[in-house]
């Protein structure tokens, strides 16, 4: 075979022609896995408002039963630290108690003891411990 | 292939366009089918999930880099000289001249690699000097001459070949 020129050569290379590439492999079509990223992202953010649902109502449920247990402890500090029930004293329960039946419930379970002065013991109590024939 | 993607068929029609080119390239890079069938349809399938061609001005440069940049990215291939398969057909011969195109295959396997890498994108990929140096990010003088020097080597190559068939 004669030794070509350049430009004759490269005609000639150009006539073997690259093999064909085998066709592209089917892709998911693209559509497809926005659908799906768009549903995985509701579903993802109804769990986030049910979780900070369940959790603000959590927390104001557990403030509610602190403050009602503070209202009680201080209703019932109130009247261990009372005198004897007098007008006064009940009308100061009035003012402080949270609410007309709390006030009327701690008045009728109130301890009525008055303490007793050391080294002198109650009547009732020498009287509990005699044994009594009868 | 689904069509779901606004500027799928634009990337299919480049595909058969230059597909072919661009897996010899891709062959001539990597040396080995397999790897450059990855590398050009990782490319492609890149390109149509993210449909990102509309604002390539050269979009066939475009894709002769991204396919270089892919064959690259699959490793083992930072030595300058690839071994290339010599088993799997190149080129679809003229006049079925398979004795012409494993003759052609063989000097382009002598060739050193950037000087076959020229020999392809000029000759086969169509890319004119300019495109090339911006690729291969070399000087237009250079390409010439890799071009000028992979071109006498492969005529002598190929001719010394079949000069030596014939004769025997």
């Amino acid at each position: 075979m004669p030794t070509l020129d350049d430009d004759r050569f490269e005609a000639y290379l150009k006539q073997f022609r690259p093999c064909v590439p085998e066709p592209l492999p089917a892709v998911e079509p693209p559509q497809r896995a926005r659908r799906m990223f768009i549903l995985g992202a509701w579903a993802a953010a109804a769990v986030v408002v049910l979780v900070v649902g369940a959790l603000t109502l959590h927390i104001h449920t557990n403030r509610a039963r602190v403050a009602e247990n503070i209202g009680n402890a201080r209703t019932a500090e109130y009247l261990q630290d009372s005198q004897p029930l007098t007008m006064r004293s009940a009308n100061a329960l009035v003012a402080k108690a949270p609410s007309f039946k709390t006030m009327v419930d701690d008045m009728a379970f109130r301890s009525q003891t008055v303490p007793v002065p050391k080294g002198k013991r109650s009547a009732v109590a020498v009287l509990g411990k005699e044994k009594i024939k009868l | 292939m689904h069509r779901t993607h606004g500027n799928t068929p634009e990337i299919e029609l480049l595909y058969r366009q230059h597909g072919p080119a661009l897996l010899l390239f891709a062959q001539a890079v990597t040396g080995e089918r397999g790897r450059a069938q990855d590398a050009v349809h990782q490319v492609f399938l890149k390109l149509i999930e993210k449909g990102s061609l509309r604002q390539v001005a050269d979009k066939k440069a475009y894709l002769f880099t991204c396919v270089r940049n892919a064959a690259f990215n699959q490793g083992k291939l930072r030595e300058r000289n690839v071994q290339l398969d010599p088993d799997s057909a190149w080129f679809s011969p003229p006049d079925r001249d398979y004795a012409g195109e494993r003759h052609l295959r063989r000097a382009l396997e002598a060739l050193p690699n950037d000087q076959r890498q020229v020999m392809v994108l000029h000759i086969w990929g169509e890319l004119t000097f300019s495109q090339i140096s911006d690729l291969l990010d070399l000087s237009s003088n250079t390409v010439a001459s890799r071009y000028r020097y992979g071109l006498a080597k492969l005529r002598d190559s190929m001719f010394a070949k079949e000069n030596s068939c014939a004769n025997s």
